[in-house]
């Protein structure tokens, strides 16, 4: 079971998506390439920017840092030398949050996969030439040492560490921020754990659209809801 | 040339030229040699070594200059009075411990890069991304971490007992008020790396801050501080968790094949690396009671060269480099 996702909810931007997990929401929009300014223009390559806007008031450091961590990301996720000297937006607004207070490590990392899972969502639907596929998942270790997945606000609140890790299609780590407090052996373990999840997330569908590969209790809804999004697209061509 | 004359020829760069036209595969032509040497002269894993000096300033309660190669951060630790009469919302006294310092807001670090410290960061400017970054990753280490022990930031007053309590009951203590660490870190020369620096002078600042002697005036019905020195009371810190950077230089583009791709991790990179290179790890270690294993904040975006097997490794060079860092944080 993935989270509720909603394509192309803005009709003026380029590309936009809304995707709901059990904690956060967020609408994503992405516009581009536009011009760019001239102290942000790069010569070889487009330049990446992106803005979070949190649920309620106005971004603060906390924004600042997400958004250098978002960047990161999906700079090394999009063909930026296909578009030099443009510039690349992504606005992510955070449209739900989770009601109870989360203390620092929990609130700093939970939100970090469902806004890389919207933003990859928004690119995709913008048409924007990406290099992979990328899935992001939130982990949390209980005071028990059990491992969640996508755990609820009440697990996020009591546990010892949470990680936010994001892996492509060919099995690359492309993020991982991790706080509480773990060890190595910990970490490897979660590591794996996500690596796992992040696959299944993506696996390739038969022609009856079940799971042939992994038999995690994840459905492959990044494929599913990309796989839809390309045959609606070539619907036309059918029809004739 | 035709006379052999030692002149050389118009073709040859100059080391200096290469690196300014083509920083990445100058980088490059360095790393790729059988024993890879960075352009400042050290090797994949040297760490620059740290110098620590504290209580450089006099007028605050606690500073550090922390000098690392050509980067150098100095931290002040000024604690001001928060009266809990002022507070909105006052915790409930049973609130879990390690909250209070967070949900009152009692560290505030500030990080300030516009000092002139490089050229890419203009004297005067308003905090930038990265300043505004590291701020907060400063804050949110330092509650992660629950390095402060909150009961040294309360100010207390046992109330006199009334008529309406019982006999056999002590003397009500109540928190009057709380001491809140205003942490300013200033970058004064920036070589790369301003993590580590800023997170090392917060360290050292806050373990040599001294906090007055404060009490609740019943009478004047306000806190009083005294002067002595003598009377003032060294902060503890629970633990010394120690930062280390490294960034990964990869020759990875969408434009090869992905198994040609080569990357290197370089241990606290400088200006120019870090100007070379997307891909950064960031490890904070802390010992947690004799074991130096803890882990309590790993970072790494950028891109994806670094997979577990160099992670491992970012990790145990993280765990040399506390102990590294101890010696000099005990000592200085």
């Amino acid at each position: 079971m993935g989270p509720d996702i909603l394509h192309h909810p803005l009709n003026r931007a380029d590309g936009s998506a809304t995707l709901s997990s059990n904690l956060y929401s967020v609408l994503a929009a992405v516009n581009g390439p536009v011009e760019v300014q001239r102290r942000d223009e790069l010569p070889e390559e487009a330049a990446v920017e992106v803005n979070i806007r949190p649920a309620s008031g106005v971004g603060g450091p906390r924004e600042r840092w997400l958004e250098t961590v978002v960047a990161a990301v999906l700079r090394s996720l999009l063909l930026v030398h296909m578009h030099p000297r443009t510039l690349i937006q992504i606005t992510l607004q955070i449209t739900k949050a989770p009601s109870l207070t989360l203390k620092g490590a929990a609130r700093d990392v939970a939100v970090l996969p469902s806004l890389i899972n919207a933003a990859f969502l928004a690119l995709a639907d913008g048409g924007l030439p990406l290099r992979n596929t990328v899935a992001a998942v939130l982990l949390a270790v209980a005071s028990t040492g059990e491992v969640r997945e996508e755990p609820s606000e009440k697990e996020l609140a009591g546990c010892k560490s949470v990680h936010g890790l994001a892996y492509d299609n060919h099995g690359d780590l492309l993020l991982s921020e991790s706080a509480g407090s773990f060890d190595l052996v910990e970490w490897e373990r979660i590591a794996d754990q996500a690596e796992k999840a992040c696959r299944a997330v993506m696996a390739p569908l038969n022609e009856d659209g079940v799971v042939t590969e992994g038999s995690t209790s994840s459905l492959p809804w990044l494929r599913q809801e990309l796989t839809d999004k390309a045959q609606a697209a070539i619907a036309w061509r059918e029809a004739t | 040339m035709a006379n052999g004359t030692a002149k050389p020829t118009g073709l040859a760069f100059s080391r200096e030229t290469f690196a300014k036209l083509t920083p990445a595969p100058f980088l490059q032509a360095l790393l790729q040699q059988p024993d890879p040497i960075r352009p400042n002269g050290r090797s994949l894993d040297d760490f620059r070594t740290p110098t620590i000096n504290t209580g450089s300033l006099s007028h605050s309660n606690g500073s550090a200059v922390v000098r690392f190669g050509d980067t150098a951060v100095v931290c002040g630790v000024r604690a001001e009075i928060l009266l809990a009469s002022n507070i909105p919302h006052p915790p409930s006294e049973d609130i879990y411990d390690n909250d209070v310092v967070e949900r009152l807001g009692l560290l505030v670090p500030n990080l300030e890069l516009s000092t002139g410290c490089s050229p890419d960061h203009l004297p005067g400017n308003p905090p930038s991304t990265l300043a505004q970054a590291l701020s907060y990753r400063i804050l949110s280490l330092l509650h992660t971490s629950n390095l402060i022990d909150p009961e040294d930031l309360r100010i207390h007053h046992g109330a006199p007992p009334t008529e309406d309590d019982l006999p056999d009951e002590g003397p009500k203590i109540v928190t009057k008020a709380y001491w809140t660490l205003y942490i300013d870190i200033l970058c004064i020369a920036l070589d790369g790396n301003p993590f580590d620096a800023a997170w090392a002078a917060v360290m050292s600042a806050l373990q040599s801050t001294h906090l007055p002697k404060a009490w609740w005036d019943p009478d004047r019905e306000m806190i009083l501080c005294s002067p002595l020195a003598a009377e003032a009371s060294k902060l503890r810190l629970r633990d010394l968790p120690v930062a280390s950077t490294f960034a990964v230089f990869s020759t990875g583009s969408p434009l090869k094949q992905r198994r040609e791709a080569e990357s290197w991790v370089l241990a606290d990179p400088d200006e120019f690396e870090e100007g070379v290179c997307t891909e950064t790890v960031t490890a904070v270690v802390m010992s947690d009671g004799g074991d130096v294993g803890r882990i309590v904040r790993l970072e790494k975006s950028g891109g994806g060269a670094i997979g577990k097997a160099a992670m491992r490794r970012c990790v145990q060079m993280s765990q040399q480099r506390w102990r590294e860092w101890q010696g000099v944080l005990n000592g200085g």
